[in-house]
């Protein structure tokens, strides 16, 4: 893994010899290990550095942007040409804007050393376990385990100047029998935080409670959108959530700005200072990082906006960094008691546009659906092919449980909401 | 860099290893992305290292770097050897077995005429200049985007088999979108064939200029365009561009046998279409056939040998509505008895595990003559689909729903008005059943894909697909909602 020291000098090669009128230079680097497991055994496992070193360039506001991933003085020196020869080449670009400068960036700490020297051995010994485990049970596992400490610098011509370090530790597993098929997901900053055990327990607690599915007709019906779920559908909001699409009439979002357009109870943010979630003290482009509300009670508080739109329109630049919606404190038996009926969905899957102005969306369940009656659950049941709208989900929402940590850029909680529109049914 | 070959195989020898390879990788990229008249971003990537597999008692292990010394690519043997030894404490069964495989002393290129890394980049962006220009003239269309990539990869590969490889491919992408902003709406229309293994010439031959007014007037139509909304089984019409895509998720990713093993249950999914359903199981109607085809003319998959070190093959993945085979690894193929792989281990870049892969994938053309018009003047009431949409399958690609880019609504033998937001759904293995027609050879088109996720961690595979056009009976066909 490139060190601090690396990047600063290889910074220093691009302040000397670089010749045009603007640049920002960065470096990624991490060293990672991957245990991937399938059918109970392990069927690939990889270890090794990967390091990306990228420069954007402009001569006046013709731009070019070059990458390679060494930093030796023959890759730098490649890397210079490159953009610079690019940048030369091209066009103005009537949307080019200056780099940012020095500026005070915050403290924030994504890093841990129990995960850094996580080796291929431990890895293999998690492994081993949860295969155990399953074994016992007479079923199959499959998943990955996985570790990655890495580094990130980014430079400018302008003085800016920004390092952070980070680590993460994932371990995700499916186990499957006869039609019975789930999966649990963890991701964390520091391996102190992961228990093996407490993991499986779990698992097999979820496990356990899913017989072979019945079926069940599709219909509007009530849900429980565990957390898994609700990180699966509600990162597409951070990809929606821009404000020039909003303004060009393409999202859903035009006009909305400043306006109650979500649920009454809907707030996410981007936060510095909740434990566990990564935050780093700055954004690819330079902004440093500061708490910030996106939608607030369901009013758009803030849409993301590059800078040179920023610019453009006179507005603060801002980018999210890592999402946070905001829990309640229903538990789970208690929203089964709120409405008469309705399915508890584990994971949702392969989400994808329907129509972009309109915000609709289509998915599957996935990883088991649970149908509860009169407070209690009845069974399992089939997956199901649902269609619709993400704002318009956040105004049906009856009851808010606790934000748990799904992802390390990722908090968020259990949703119940009425209505959901389920089109039609798998057959299996 | 060849002399690192016999260093890394003569230390893997040493070292007591079954088998092992090393893969020597350069991945040179351009891309170009303008959006309306802004170039958002004009880049050049070189990625350069090695990745070494090592086998040893039934288990992988892989370490990659990208430093060029004869103790480093030492190092890297000993790291993968190593970590081979730990899989084998939790084996795959009785521990994975390799099919058998030759030794093969060769050299593969892409067939080009203008490398596309020796245009200047003036004459690429003017072009897309003149494309984006040419859409923004039109009122209505507020953002005009145009991307273009190109990629050329350089292997030199070595195995302890004796294999000595020495292969180039280069592939081109261009695709730009027009957006449409009015009636309380906002429509897309998108000029994407894919990607194509070939140089400058073949975007030269699309005569994007010409197309772009087209591109421009489809997608203002579709604002004014009438809803589908009635829900009810209809008739489609389904163009190749729009099928490259469905026939991507419903059958190329059912057919790679590690998802047919479970190897991808935890992320991408497993298959229904199991090895007992081999040469039984009604895939599609009798004149459905499916090729694999790593030997394609222009094909993204086509590179001449795989990352396992075995050739490009071509072979039946379904046969006369029957499915035939699967697309294979040499450690995959020896689980379901096959004692040769097909060819489909793949690796995107130098510090990727190479991994089961849809090959070049397509549905042959009908053998009796039959043109689109023919087809359409057959069809009483159909909705004829365009381009590629929303597209959404289970886990176990049994049940999908796709969109497109563009709607017809077929009366009485005729296009009789544009439609949007048209979704349909069906199910494996309902909707290949349900094919009673396909146009001709003249008119095969195919499409490249060269962003196809899947792994863990995630890899961005290539393949192409390619049909003519195809009708499909009695499919449930509605409005997005």
């Amino acid at each position: 893994m490139i060190d601090q020291k690396t990047m600063q000098k290889a910074a220093e090669y691009i302040r000397k010899n670089c010749q045009a009128h603007d640049w920002s230079f960065s470096i990624r680097s991490a060293n990672h290990t991957r245990t991937r497991f399938a059918q109970n055994g392990i069927t690939q496992h990889i270890t090794g550095d990967s390091n990306g070193i990228s420069l954007t360039v402009a001569f006046d506001a013709k731009t070019g942007s070059a990458s390679v991933n060494d930093t030796s003085e023959a890759g730098l020196a490649y890397l210079i040409e490159t953009a610079e020869t690019i940048a030369l080449r091209n066009q103005p670009d009537p949307e080019f804007v200056v780099s940012e400068s020095a500026k005070e960036l915050p403290v924030t700490d994504n890093f841990s050393e129990a995960t850094e020297k996580l080796s291929p051995a431990d890895l293999v010994n998690i492994v081993e376990k949860c295969v155990k485990n399953a074994v016992s049970k007479d079923a199959k596992v499959s998943g990955m385990t996985e570790k990655d400490a890495g580094a990130y610098s980014l430079y400018t011509k302008n003085g800016f100047e920004g390092f952070h370090k980070s680590t993460s530790f994932s371990h995700s597993m499916t186990m499957k029998k006869g039609g019975v098929e789930t999966k649990i997901n963890r991701s964390m900053l520091d391996y102190n935080d992961f228990d093996v055990d407490k993991i499986i327990a779990q698992f097999n607690t979820q496990f356990d409670s899913l017989t072979n599915p019945k079926p069940i007709e599709p219909g509007k019906i009530s849900v429980i959108l565990r957390p898994q779920a609700v990180a699966d559908w509600f990162v597409y909001l951070f990809w929606m959530l821009e404000r020039r699409s909003a303004d060009e009439g393409v999202s859903p979002y035009s006009g909305q700005l400043g306006k109650k357009f979500f649920g009454d109870s809907f707030t996410v943010k981007s936060v510095l200072d909740v434990p566990g979630l990564s935050a780093p003290p700055f954004t690819g482009e330079g902004l440093a990082t500061e708490n910030i509300n996106w939608i607030k009670n369901g009013v758009i508080e803030n849409m993301f906006t590059s800078r040179w739109y920023a610019q453009k329109t006179n507005s603060k630049p801002n980018s999210p960094f890592n999402i946070l919606i905001e829990g309640g404190n229903t538990t789970e038996a208690e929203m089964m008691k709120m409405v008469p009926r309705g399915v508890i969905l584990n994971n949702l899957w392969y989400i994808r546009n329907i129509d972009r102005k309109e915000g609709t969306q289509t998915g599957l369940t996935r990883d088991g659906v649970l149908y509860f009656e009169d407070g209690k659950i009845v069974s399992s049941v089939n997956n199901f092919r649902w269609n619709e709208i993400l704002h318009d989900v956040t105004r049906r929402i009856i009851a808010t449980g606790p934000s748990e940590l799904i992802e390390t850029w990722c908090k968020v909680p259990t949703f119940l909401v009425k209505d959901f529109n389920f089109v039609d049914t798998t057959t299996f | 860099m060849r002399h690192l070959l016999d260093v890394a195989m003569n230390a893997a020898v040493s070292l007591g290893a079954d088998y092992a390879d090393i893969r020597i990788q350069k991945t040179r990229r351009e891309f170009i992305f303008l959006r309306n008249l802004s170039l958002k971003n004009t880049s050049n990537s070189l990625t350069y290292g090695y990745g070494i597999r090592v086998f040893k008692n039934g288990a992988w292990g892989f370490a990659h770097s990208n430093v060029f010394t004869p103790d480093a690519v030492k190092s890297t043997v000993q790291k993968a050897f190593e970590i081979a030894h730990q899989s084998s404490r939790v084996p795959y069964g009785n521990g994975l077995k390799l099919a058998a495989e030759r030794a093969y002393i060769d050299t593969y290129r892409t067939p080009l005429t203008i490398d596309p890394f020796s245009v200047d980049i003036n004459d690429k962006i003017d072009l897309m200049m003149e494309v984006n220009k040419t859409l923004l003239n039109f009122d209505k269309i507020k953002v005009a985007t145009f991307m273009f990539e190109a990629q050329k990869d350089d292997k030199l590969f070595a195995s302890t088999l004796g294999t000595n490889l020495d292969l180039s491919t280069t592939f081109v992408y261009p695709t730009f979108t027009a957006n449409a902003v009015g009636n309380n709406d906002s429509q897309s229309r998108s000029f994407n064939l894919g990607g194509y293994a070939g140089g400058w010439e073949y975007v030269l031959g699309l005569n994007l200029l010409n197309e772009a007014p087209r591109v421009a007037d489809e997608a203002i139509m579709k604002l004014e365009a009438e809803v589908l909304t009635e829900e009810k089984k209809r008739d489609l019409l389904l163009d190749p561009i729009h099928l490259g895509l469905t026939m991507h998720e419903s059958v190329g990713h059912p057919t790679e046998l590690d998802r047919v093993l479970g190897w991808e249950a935890d992320f991408a999914g497993i298959s229904f279409a199991t090895p007992e359903k081999l040469k039984t199981y009604q895939y599609g109607s009798s004149i459905v056939n499916f090729m694999g085809d790593n030997t394609l003319e222009g094909g993204l998959a086509t590179a001449g040998y795989d990352d396992d070190g075995v050739p490009n093959q071509k072979w039946h993945i379904v046969k006369d509505g029957i499915l035939n085979e699967y697309g294979t690894t040499r450690a995959t193929a020896p689980i379901i008895g096959e004692t040769m792989s097909r060819g489909c281990n793949r690796a995107t870049n130098y510090y990727d595990f190479p991994i089961n892969r849809i090959p070049n994938l397509y549905l042959q053309p009908g053998k009796e003559p039959l043109t689109p018009q023919e087809l359409i003047s057959d069809t009483e009431n159909a909705i004829y689909i365009e381009g590629q949409g929303s597209f959404s399958i289970d886990q176990h690609r049994v049940n999908f729903q796709f969109g497109g880019d563009l709607f017809w609504e077929i009366k009485n033998g005729k296009k009789h008005k544009m439609l949007k937001k048209v979704i349909y759904r069906s199910n494996n293995p309902e909707f290949w059943n349900s094919v009673d027609a396909i146009c001709d050879d003249r008119f095969f088109q195919s499409f490249g894909v060269n962003n196809c996720g899947k792994g863990q961690p995630g890899q961005r595979g290539r393949m192409t697909h390619g049909a003519s056009l195809t009708r499909f009976r009695n499919i449930t066909v509605g409005g997005s909602k």
